[in-house]
């Protein structure tokens, strides 16, 4: 795959350093007043990476980038190696500092980035996966799809009041949602009695619906002109589910999933739920059942059904 | 005529001192601030000496880089969109409320407060971005780097950080921006149109903003400091450079009468009795002649004031030491104020400060202020022959332990901008 890779590298710039080469002393001497502020390792791996080629270096570049930008007292959450952590909302990043951080990055890597390909790298995890297809001449991932809970209701068949997604991110390559639990759920006026507890079972559940909305969002089947049909996703099965930690109104669920096989009819993932930094509930493997229709086709319900707009946002929609 | 508008703050960050004690101690003592500047020392640079501020370092492009007193702490994403005189006037901001003993929600977050301010930008930053441009590319500016940069970068960032939400602006007149600033600033409050303002002057003051005055022969070639800078001198040969920032805080006499009865210890420079300006309409860089222009401002700010030429003490002229300039003041000085010994004080603080162009208005507007409420008038240093076109203009060298009542500051900029401002004594 890499020699595949470096075939298409036209996207990184002339000075892209995906095969190894010599670095001038002059440029070296330019590197280390570039990173002066960044802790050594982050000189050492950027060096490392542009003499030798070697795209394990990465994360620690941009780890180590995003870390001289942020406030002193924000950088113990980035040695958490957490990729969902958000730019914005979770380190206070602005857009000034991202363009403060990209370009630090460009000098470190000696590559260029246009300011199209920033949109939608909201995570940590995003700009990693971001520089290492850069670096190794890949094309980027397709960016990750920012929903909004208005977004999510309109395409998911599950609704209110049993829908535990809010704002979500969904890519090719995985899916993310927070849910905050409110102390309105229905089902927490019985679970227990004078003192609601999220029951793992909608742990499990949520989990499943962060699946489900990546079928219908991230997911592509193969076969050319289907989409997945929302009305055939079901439940099968799940495997090693562990609950770390009781979660209660107030606290924030910070969903992902990740595909782990994929074959029709069964599509298979791995998910994780965190409380800020504590891990909560983890599940090796969640399996589903899902089948196709055609795109043609895919408007079921002839009212306002393939226009997802927030003008058409009724929770009765059936889907989208 | 509406409200009255009083001085009841001031800040400084200047070469000769970084706050409101070690400034009058200089006036009093006439210690000028003008060294051999370490810039200028290259053979190539046939200018020597300036007046830096001291206890700042601002050399390095990279703005973390920069040190300053230890009394001011400025976090990254506040420094990093500043040039080198947006931290001198962020530090004289800080100043400025306290001496105001204004609460924080006088300052930001309130309508009614207001901040103008000038500055020339910072040639050093733009040097330097552009130099990126050319050399990395379009996209490797800094994304702060217009902000920091350009005419106007003083206003945005204190502005922003101060939280300012009346009126805001920035002006440009060369050396006579911020007594513009100034005036405008007292007609918003006489309006109505807001209950404080900020009046703020700054400039970088280094080799980028001072050198290339040189290539238009305006800057001195001496090699002495304690000489170099000595308006109304038979032999001055052009100005020092220098930089840092001013800032006044202007109220209302309502808005002081409010905070006094809510208990704050506010104390009065002065007050701010009118302005006037004029331009010359003759050439871009060199003043009338006859001083026309600053003639006629001198007469408007007296009359908006309604007080006779006779009434004013001391004028802080803008005198510059250019062989051009001083003259023309000197003679719009005699034709305002008549021939003969019985006129006001004349004296030029450029002597010890050096000239700080956009700086210079607020800076001597605020020199004027401690003259009002300290009961001094600054003398006008460096002086060993008195140019002869200066007699029968009462120049003093030594600072004078007299109190003027009414105190005139003049500023001239490029273009034949004129300004003048009267203050008077809070007392009177």
């Amino acid at each position: 795959m890499p020699d595949a890779a470096q075939s298409t590298s036209q996207t990184v710039s002339s000075g892209t350093p995906a095969a190894p080469k010599d670095l001038s002393a002059e440029k070296e001497a330019e590197l280390r007043e570039s990173l002066k502020r960044c802790s050594a390792a982050t000189l050492e791996a950027a060096l490392k990476f542009l003499k030798t080629g070697d795209v394990e270096q990465l994360p620690t570049v941009v780890i180590g980038v995003i870390e001289r930008f942020v406030d002193p007292d924000q950088r113990a959450k980035l040695q958490e190696k957490d990729d969902e952590l958000r730019l914005i909302e979770d380190l206070g990043i602005d857009s000034l500092t991202m363009m403060e951080i990209v370009i630090l990055v460009e000098e470190a890597l000696q590559m260029t980035i246009n300011n199209d390909e920033l949109r939608n790298l909201r995570t940590v995890g995003d700009i990693k996966v971001f520089i290492d297809c850069k670096a190794r001449g890949l094309p980027p991932p397709q960016p990750a799809k920012f929903l909004p809970v208005e977004q999510i209701v309109a395409l998911m068949p599950i609704q209110p009041p049993f829908l535990f997604l809010g704002e979500a991110s969904v890519s090719s390559a995985n899916a993310s949602a927070k849910y905050k639990i409110t102390g309105q759920e229905f089902f927490l006026q019985g679970h227990f009695k004078n003192n609601p507890v999220l029951p793992a079972s909608i742990m499990l559940e949520a989990l499943g619906q962060l699946a489900v909305l990546y079928l219908l969002e991230g997911y592509e089947p193969t076969e050319a002109g289907k989409v997945v049909n929302a009305d055939q996703i079901f439940f099968t099965g799940c495997e090693g589910v562990r609950v770390h930690r009781v979660c209660r109104p107030g606290d924030v669920l910070s969903l992902s999933i990740r595909p782990k096989r994929m074959k029709m009819p069964l599509a298979t993932f791995e998910g994780t739920i965190r409380v800020g930094q504590e891990k909560a509930a983890i599940a090796e493997e969640i399996t589903l059942t899902f089948g196709l229709k055609d795109a043609a086709t895919a408007v079921v319900a002839p009212s306002a059904a393939d226009a997802p707009s927030l003008s058409s946002l009724p929770t009765d929609t059936p889907q989208a | 005529m509406g409200q009255r508008v009083f001085i009841t703050g001031l800040g400084l960050i200047t070469s000769i001192g970084n706050d409101v004690p070690g400034v009058i101690a200089s006036l009093r003592d006439l210690r000028h601030g003008i060294q051999l500047y370490p810039p200028f020392e290259p053979e190539s640079v046939p200018v020597k000496v300036a007046a830096p501020v001291r206890d700042f370092d601002t050399a390095s492009n990279d703005p973390e880089d920069w040190t300053y007193p230890a009394a001011y702490k400025i976090r990254r994403e506040v420094i990093r969109g500043m040039a080198p005189h947006g931290v001198y006037a962020w530090c004289a901001m800080q100043q400025a409320i306290a001496d105001a003993a204004l609460a924080e929600s006088d300052v930001g977050d309130n309508a009614d407060t207001g901040l103008y301010a000038a500055s020339g930008g910072s040639p050093q930053l733009m040097g330097h971005m552009l130099g990126r441009m050319h050399k990395l590319g379009v996209m490797r500016c800094s994304p702060l780097g217009i902000v920091a940069a350009i005419s106007g970068t003083l206003n945005f960032n204190l502005v922003a950080h101060f939280k300012i939400k009346g009126p805001s602006c920035g002006f440009s007149s060369a050396c006579a921006s911020s007594t513009h600033a100034l005036g405008y600033a007292y007609d918003d409050l006489v309006l109505g149109r807001a209950k404080r303002m900020f009046v703020v002057g700054a400039e970088d003051g280094n080799l980028d903003s001072i050198l290339p005055f040189a290539g238009m022969r305006a800057l001195s070639l001496s090699r002495d400091p304690a000489t170099a800078s000595r308006p109304f001198d038979a032999a001055r040969d052009g100005f020092v450079g220098t930089g840092g920032a001013a800032v006044l805080v202007l109220e209302t006499e309502a808005e002081v009468e409010r905070r006094k009865s809510a208990g704050a210890a506010v104390s009065l420079y002065g007050e701010v009795a009118g302005w006037g300006q004029a331009s010359d309409g003759h050439n871009v860089a060199i003043s009338h002649p006859e001083g026309e222009g600053l003639a006629l401002a001198m007469r408007r700010a007296l009359a908006a004031a309604q007080l006779e030429p006779s009434a004013v003490d001391y004028i802080n002229a803008h005198a510059t030491s250019t062989p051009i300039g001083d003259l023309s003041e000197i003679r719009a000085i005699k034709a305002v104020f008549g021939e003969g010994g019985a006129g006001p004080k004349v004296s030029s603080t450029k002597a010890l400060t050096g000239h700080g162009l956009s700086l210079a208005g607020a800076m001597e507007s605020a020199f004027c202020a401690l003259a009002l409420r300290e009961g001094f008038i600054p003398g006008s240093a460096h002086i060993t022959q008195l140019d002869p076109e200066c007699a029968g203009v009462n120049i003093p060298r030594q600072t004078l332990d007299e109190a003027p009542a009414v105190a005139l500051n003049n500023s001239s900029g490029f273009g034949g901008a004129n300004v003048s401002v009267v203050l008077k004594r809070a007392s009177s």
